[in-house]
């Protein structure tokens, strides 16, 4: 396999967004939209503790040496791949080959100008997909560019398989790539209920209720009852558990207070009777915060043979208005 | 008689932040945090419980990176430098905050704090797995592994054989670790996607974990919701899934113990308030403000004004907490014992680290809750998920539905405008792989040195953090460039290895960089 690493192609690849890892963003389903006022999403905690577990400023650094500094715009692979992102959405990518991009060229000419780009979606929701057996299909037109797309399947609990092909003049497909077959799953409880294993449904329903926190068994259950877990709502990806502070103006001051002479290097000195340290050369410093008051602060020294003593007493006052 | 079993689970995980060629690096500080804040106060909880002869089961995990983290000698080393300079803080702030009862009481904790986190931490031999093995060994804790390197594996299917590397990798690194096999695995964020218990099946795993609506959307319904675990269907693996409702008591933004008043505020941290040529040798090099760890403000409040933090105060909401947790689960399991006719296992997973970094009082509230549970009530037993399944062998077979416990419950967080690009490269590097092990089987020398080296960057690559934290959209600058590095040094490996040219000493430079797993098999790639 490899790889394009000629400039100028990139150049003009990183021109079109959609090739620069962007994607063409198709809208979010209003209806999830609205919802999210009454949503309890899930996860949105985790997501707040997670980010002060990794909280950071941002410091520049210098890049690594040895290695380019991008990762390659394409691999030059035939591939197209299928994920599912939860139950109503799926995320392909793909690639085409400059190779395959001749050869359709060469075979359809000005057809391969013309043609439509259209990612053709399968349902193949338990059958062994042929290419011809889907149980229905829907096409989605795409720009020429793209390389991504998120598809609105809106159909929990179902196999997929994406074809990218063109629709040529005639009305005929021909599938360029095919993507795996990926599965979305269901966003409610299953209707299949074991035989061996049986279970009223009205006990399941409960059941259900406090999987989710909707116990009614504990005070702590109450407040979750009125909330309903399951189809996505629109978090704040930066409101923590407790809330950062918010923006507003604000002005905070404080006083320090430094304390600093000399004195014999063998001396012995205390600040408000208590033993400090002294620099090798007998100098010393100290750093208070200074709360309101008058703070009395006698500094004395005795020389190494108690001698001489001396005490200097600075008295300071601090009033905050 | 107990009438049910509580099972809590501490999710212990950092990514593999690890800078030989930088003397200081800001990224290693989530390591350093995380010791003196979290993993010393849970293992100076446990020796307490031991001490004092309380029994208690806590299923624990610790993924192979931070593991590996460690076990690190330089990272050890490093450790040791930077909690001495916060004891040198300390004795400095016991100094000036000496006209300041308030805050010099405060300043005094913090040093017996910090003085004790070097103290356990040298006691254990710097490493302080040594800890977590000792209490798994006296059969208090068990710990499980997770991802090698914490690879989001929903999105790693189209290429199952990454999500084998990420299994059989920290499968084999545990065992080099704790000298048994793993029985449980935490799957990295939860992520779970029908038919990769084939793989924990094949590693000899017996369990793993998803959120609730894993179990309660599988097909068929499970009997006993997420009171009971089943076993996937085809392999037998056991699949537990999370309690919400005591979950939420913890985590929730409205009602979670974490945001009580009288607790430690997170966001005023000395490292921002005090003067800046004072607390400039404290902070980063660079002259950037950072946390120190010196917090002297409880949360008071929803406003900008905060009172200072009262220990006191702190520890007896703790405590009270502890009994309102323990008395909602006593609730909970009476209420499900008449209901199912069974005895429930309720689930509490949390993340490790929110006990002590981000809630200051997690710990406290921990050993209250556990202290309680063994001396105050009968109702309900601790225990692990591997003596919950020797005892109740017999559990109803399901497929559990794909799902995830991040942001909206299934693969978002991890697939969204701002990081989706990043699999079409991922995904690439997991075929090459691939084929590499296939194409060279039984090689020596600087081919398998290569070989093996391609691995782990790629596992490095994989890391679901540095999806997260793009997904953030804040501070994606190092999660940006280790994705892009790790990738690159793969692609670079990949072409040297097929051109039959690998430089020695480039590879030898990408060795002492990226050291993580010195066993690592490249075949595990299959």
């Amino acid at each position: 396999m490899a790889r394009v690493k000629i400039k100028k192609i990139k150049k003009i690849l990183l021109k079109k967004p959609l090739l620069g890892g962007k994607r063409p963003a198709r809208k979010i389903k209003a209806k999830a939209a609205v919802q999210e006022d009454v949503k309890v999403t899930l996860g949105a905690q985790e997501i707040a503790i997670g980010t002060t577990k990794f909280s950071h400023p941002e410091i520049l650094r210098q890049p690594s040496k040895n290695l380019p500094q991008d990762l390659p715009s394409k691999y030059e692979v035939d591939k197209m791949a299928l994920l599912v992102r939860d139950p109503w959405w799926l995320y392909t990518y793909w690639e085409v080959k400059q190779t395959t991009v001749a050869r359709l060229k060469s075979e359809l000419r000005e057809e391969f100008y013309k043609a439509k780009r259209v990612l053709r979606v399968y349902d193949v929701t338990n059958i062994n997909f042929n290419g011809s057996n889907a149980n229905r299909f829907f096409d989605i037109h795409i720009h020429e560019f793209a390389s991504n797309w998120y598809i609105d399947v809106g159909a929990p609990g179902k196999s997929w398989c994406v074809d990218f092909g063109f629709i040529l003049s005639d009305g005929r497909f021909l599938t360029i790539l095919r993507s795996n077959v990926a599965q979305t799953p269901l966003d409610g409880p299953s209707w299949i209920t074991d035989e061996e294993w049986m279970i009223p449904d009205e006990m399941f329903a409960r059941l259900y209720g406090m999987g989710f926190g909707q116990g009614k068994s504990s005070p702590a259950g109450k407040t979750w009852r009125e909330k309903i877990v399951s189809s996505p709502g629109i978090a704040s990806m930066t409101s923590p558990v407790r809330k950062p502070l918010k923006r507003a103006f604000w002005l905070r001051v404080d006083c320090e207070l430094i304390v600093y002479g000399a004195t014999e290097p063998d001396a012995k000195v205390t600040v408000q009777g208590k033993p400090i340290n002294l620099r090798p050369d007998g100098t010393f410093t100290l750093r208070f915060a200074l709360p309101d008051g008058k703070q009395v602060i006698p500094v004395k020294a005795i020389s190494a043979d108690k001698v001489d003593e001396r005490t200097i007493t600075p008295i300071v006052n601090r009033e905050t208005k | 008689m107990n009438k049910g079993y509580l099972s809590l689970v501490l999710h212990g995980h950092l990514p593999y932040v690890r800078h030989p060629e930088h003397e200081d690096f800001l990224e290693e500080d989530w390591l350093y945090e995380a010791i003196t804040e979290t993993y010393v106060p849970l293992i100076l909880v446990f020796e307490r419980l031991v001490n004092d002869g309380i029994d208690f089961r806590i299923t624990m995990t610790l993924s192979p990176t931070l593991t590996s983290m460690l076990g690190d000698a330089l990272l050890q080393e490093r450790y040791l430098k930077h909690i001495n300079r916060l004891i040198e803080l300390a004795h400095k702030e016991i100094e000036r905050t000496r006209w300041q009862p308030e805050f010099h009481n405060l300043a005094l904790m913090y040093l017996s704090e910090f003085s004790k986190a070097r103290d356990t931490f040298l006691r254990y031999n710097r490493n302080l797995v040594n800890a977590f093995k000792k209490f798994q060994d006296l059969g208090k804790l068990e710990i499980i592994t997770c991802g090698a390197t914490h690879g989001y594996f929903p999105l790693m299917d189209v290429h199952r054989e990454s999500v084998r590397a990420q299994v059989k990798v920290a499968v084999s690194h545990y065992e080099s670790v704790f000298g048994r096999k793993p029985r449980g695995i935490w799957l990295p964020e939860c992520g779970y996607y029908p038919g990769q218990d084939e793989i924990l099946k094949e590693t000899g795993l017996r369990y793993f974990f998803t959120d609730s609506h894993g179990l309660l959307h599988g097909t068929p319904r499970p009997k006993y919701g997420v009171f009971a675990p089943v076993y996937c269907k085809g392999t037998g693996v056991a699949c537990f899934a999370r309690d919400l409702e005591s979950s939420k008591q913890v985590w929730s933004s409205v009602e979670g113990y974490p945001g009580d008043y009288n607790y430690r505020e997170f966001y005023r941290d000395i490292g921002f308030d005090l003067e800046y040529e004072y607390i400039k040798p404290y902070i980063h090099p660079d002259g950037v403000r950072i946390n120190t760890g010196i917090k002297y403000y409880r949360i008071t409040g929803s406003g900008n004004h905060k009172e200072p933090y009262n220990p006191h105060l702190a520890q007896n909401r703790a405590a009270e907490q502890a009994g309102n947790f323990m008395f909602n689960r006593q609730k909970q399991v009476e209420y499900l014992y008449d209901f199912m006719q069974k005895k429930p296992i309720i689930i509490s997973p949390y993340d490790a680290e929110l006990f002590g970094h981000w809630w200051y009082e997690g710990p406290t509230w921990l050993e209250f809750l556990i202290r309680k549970i063994a001396c105050d009530q009968d109702e309900i037993r601790l225990i692990t998920p591997s003596e919950y399944l020797d005892e109740n062998p017999r559990n109803q077979v399901i497929t559990p539905s794909m799902s995830s416990w991040g942001w909206k419950g299934y693969s978002e967080m991890w697939l969204q405008g701002t990081n989706d690009w990043i699999y079409r490269h991922l995904h690439i590097a997991s075929q090459e792989m691939t084929e590499l092990a296939k194409k060279y089987n039984g090689v020596n020398g600087l081919t398998k040195r290569a070989l093996n080296q391609a691995l782990r960057e790629l596992l490095l690559a994989q890391s679901s953090d540095w999806a997260f934290i793009l997904g953030t959209g804040t501070h994606t600058e190092y999660a940006l460039r280790r994705t892009k590095d790790h990738l690159l040094r793969f692609n670079r490996l990949y072409d040297d290895l097929n051109a039959n040219s690998v430089d020695e000493s480039w590879l030898s430079e990408i060795e002492y960089k990226d050291n993580i797993f010195p066993n690592i098999d490249y075949r595990a790639h299959q």
